[in-house]
């Protein structure tokens, strides 16, 4: 009896979070609440290196308030492809110009579910689609399907009533609001990271190509943004293999690019950055200012 | 093969089956040809070790005279150092067959009680085979006795449906334990003492908490899944906590924390060394010196250290180890020397040793005295243990900051104040129940069925998968 009552209970919680988890009134952040806030001149999709390195205000006042940050913690490129047809199946709203991320290191990672937040904003469809993708992957076994499927998101779902006004003080439009400060020259320039050994992922190599070609498909204006890192990140051979490789790929699809170069952004200034590839809000704003004009300047229509 | 797995499920399902549908003369074989299979499944080639323990052991003490049972201790010690320590002396091939502390100690417990004439030597090499190798008790304990273990492995057990459903129940609360309790906060302690270094003292101190909850949890969480599945088998298994972290004193604490392990030391190690010549003689020169000291303390002097420095040692050829038992050992020796001092205090200043204030006041003290000795424990450098107390000490404070920081281990921004609050309430769940049984030992023995219920839905839903190896299992 007890074990009857806890399937039902499970599978109505389960049924609950994979079907209906699209729809709860998330603020400031996430795929519902950017489709409902209509047609905007600017949509980025990526992550968390957007979130903390796009200023919200700064570009709201540049575009008039039609602009929106879509960004995961650790958003892959295969993830992004079907973030992107989900905003298109769930919305007839126009984008002036969708802003996707060109982060080099991107293209070595390991097809995984890197944010519970990512499974949470899908509609059961998308849900569904990144499974396939995951699966096509070879990424996928017992256990994750059962953490996609059933755990993963599932706190954030039954806090939910506690814990979205905390969430939501914490975003605007999609981007961190906070004023973030750098932890110091010294810090910055003693922490380690090695990223020698990464190799090319070849779903995430193909992910790239597929965003292009269904944004022409849906005559969709879009360009691929590479956000400063410290300058340590880089200048790092490895980094600037794979940086070279993502431009082959924009190259040989003759889609466009605003590289970190492309602006005038100082990625030796220690005050500028949080880590590695997060910046501190002054950071933020001086890339914003910068981005905004490579934007204006920069970018042809499709 | 995991205790919490889907193999592990169906083997115990086939092993009921053919169990029950056993005779009375073959049943117990059931039991022992299942315990070869669990052993062997983790690693075929380690029953031969297993084996020369339980037949060396049983055939040297079929005569229980001192030469056997000198050899039986050197065999027995001799494999679990060459295994256990091996490492320490530059090995690092040789893997521990499972369970090769808790069997080693079963096997000399016996070997010791046969010596001493407590017990009548086992004249049946199968029976003895299934005392030591019963697959429940085989990898973590509890260190179960042969007078309390072979009477009812070799009896016959008739199908009893009370004794599945307690044991399934008690199986749920266990897993319920592990994967929800400490898979939970198991991640922040990982965290936080891999790196000890870079946190504050705020995030230091909740993972020492954590870390209390995540041991208790995760090892009382063990003994529930093995004294369920053995319930099933209508065999009792030995009760192993009585709610620790409601001890008043540390003594009281180690006679309600791994409860047969703590009676096993108390057995053939502290006793007979305090009644051994050396001690004697070693006690009459600390009498020298302490000319007020009671003789009766004295003599428990020397045993203490040398019960808790094995006792560290058990757990591993480890700094920590050692320090976390040389540690208790002084805290032991405090308690002893102090308790009569204390007592006379307590009357003098008309103390209520029974008022609730006071009760709460000696249990958070144990508590905090506990914790000390759990860094030194959990920490995995000397370094290391020193970083985490520097800390404390000198950077501690509460400010937003600080809270900001004890956040981080949980997870991101997004998913550490969902974390803490289903951690606070699971953990304030189990405080409640562990409580009310601590008041009334029936509390919580009606509604099982919606208890196991919302068990099984928070374990599906909110537990840790992928968490299911155990602590004790590494010792």
């Amino acid at each position: 009896m007890a074990l009857t009552a806890a399937i039902l209970l499970i599978a109505v919680a389960v049924f609950f979070k994979n079907v209906y988890s699209c729809e709860m009134p998330v603020r400031n952040r996430g795929i519902r609440d950017a489709v409902r806030t209509g047609d905007l001149d600017v949509l980025f999709i990526g992550s968390s290196t957007f979130r903390a390195n796009v200023d919200m205000p700064m570009m709201d006042e540049a575009y008039d308030g039609r602009v929106y940050d879509i960004s995961y913690g650790g958003n892959q490129l295969v993830a992004t492809v079907i973030q992107y047809e989900e905003i298109r199946r769930r919305s007839d709203a126009e984008y002036g110009l969708i802003v996707f991320e060109l982060g080099p290191m991107m293209l070595t990672q390991e097809v995984a579910l890197s944010d519970s937040r990512v499974i949470w904003d899908l509609s059961w469809e998308g849900k569904k689609e990144l499974w396939k993708s995951m699966y096509d992957a070879g990424s996928t076994d017992l256990p994750m399907m059962y953490e996609y499927f059933v755990t993963s998101g599932m706190d954030d779902l039954v806090t939910f009533p506690l814990t979205e006004p905390f969430y939501g003080t914490r975003y605007y439009k999609g981007a961190k609001t906070d004023e973030s400060v750098s932890p110091g020259r010294e810090w910055l320039e003693q922490e380690e990271f090695d990223i020698s050994d990464k190799t090319p992922v070849k779903a995430q190599e193909d992910a790239v190509v597929d965003i292009i070609q269904k944004c022409r498909e849906d005559a969709q204006s879009f360009v691929f943004v590479e956000s400063p890192c410290y300058y340590r990140l880089q200048d790092d051979p490895t980094f600037i293999r794979y940086r070279d490789e993502f431009i082959r790929i924009l190259d040989e699809n003759d889609a466009q690019y605003i590289l970190a170069s492309d602006v005038d952004f100082d990625s030796h200034e220690a005050d500028y950055f949080e880590d590695m590839n997060h910046m501190s809000a002054s950071g933020r704003r001086a890339y914003t200012r910068e981005l905004i004009k490579a934007l204006e300047n920069g970018v042809k229509d499709e | 093969m995991s205790l919490i797995s889907i193999p592990f499920f169906v083997f115990i399902c086939v092993l009921l089956g053919i169990y029950y549908h056993t005779g009375e003369k073959h049943q117990w074989k059931v039991l022992l040809a299942g315990s070869c299979i669990f052993y062997m499944w983790c690693n075929p080639v380690y029953i031969i070790f297993i084996a020369i323990s339980i037949v060396s052991t049983w055939y040297l003490m079929r005569h229980p005279v001192r030469s056997h049972f000198i050899w039986t201790v050197v065999i027995n010690l001799g494999l679990l150092i060459v295994f256990k320590y091996s490492v320490n002396f530059g090995i690092h091939d040789l893997i521990a067959p499972l369970g090769i502390s808790f069997y080693t100690f079963m096997t000399l417990g016996y070997a010791h009680d046969c010596y001493d004439g407590k017990i009548k030597p086992s004249d049946n090499l199968w029976h003895y085979a299934l005392f030591i190798s019963y697959f429940p008790q085989l990898t973590q304990g509890p260190i179960g006795t042969y007078q309390e273990m072979q009477e009812q492995l070799t009896a016959y057990h008739g199908y009893d449906r009370d004794n599945l459903k307690n044991g399934a129940y008690r199986v749920i609360i266990g897993v319920f334990k592990k994967l929800v309790i400490a898979g939970r906060v198991g991640f922040y302690i990982d965290t936080v003492y891999g790196s000890p270094k870079g946190y504050g003292g705020l995030t230091l101190i909740v993972a020492t908490f954590f870390y209390l909850i995540e041991m208790y949890a995760d090892f009382s969480g063990y003994m529930d899944i093995v004294c369920g599945v053995s319930d099933m088998f209508g065999v009792r298994l030995k009760e192993n906590f009585h709610r620790p972290y409601f001890s008043k004193s540390i003594p009281e604490y180690w006679r309600r924390w791994h409860i047969s392990l703590n009676e096993w030391f108390n057995t053939h190690l502290f006793m007979p060394s305090v009644t051994s010549g050396w001690n004697r003689f070693l006690s009459r020169g600390l009498g020298k010196v302490f000319k007020k000291a009671k003789k009766g303390t004295l003599r428990t002097v020397f045993p203490t250290i040398v019960v808790w420095i094995v006792t560290g040692i058990w757990h591993g050829a480890r700094f920590s180890y050692l320090g976390w038992g040389i540690y208790f050992a002084f805290i032991m020796l405090v308690s002893f020397c102090t308790s009569g001092y204390v007592k006379k205090l307590c009357r003098k200043i008309h103390w209520n040793r029974d008022n609730v204030f006071v009760k709460i006041f000696q249990v958070a003290r144990t508590l905090l005295v506990l914790s000390i000795g759990e860094i030194i424990y959990r920490s995995e450098s000397f370094s290391d243990t020193v970083q985490i107390f520097k800390n404390i000490l000198t950077d501690t404070h509460i400010n937003g900051s600080q809270i900001a920081a004890a956040l981080t281990p949980f997870g991101n921004g997004n998913q550490a104040v969902a974390s803490v609050i289903i951690i606070a309430v699971l953990v304030t769940a189990q405080f409640v129940v562990e409580l009310a049984k601590e008041k009334d030992e029936n509390a919580f023995r009606g509604h099982r069925y919606i208890y196991a219920t919302a068990m099984l839905v928070v374990i599906a839903l909110f537990g840790v998968a992928g968490k299911s190896n155990f602590m004790y299992q590494a010792f």
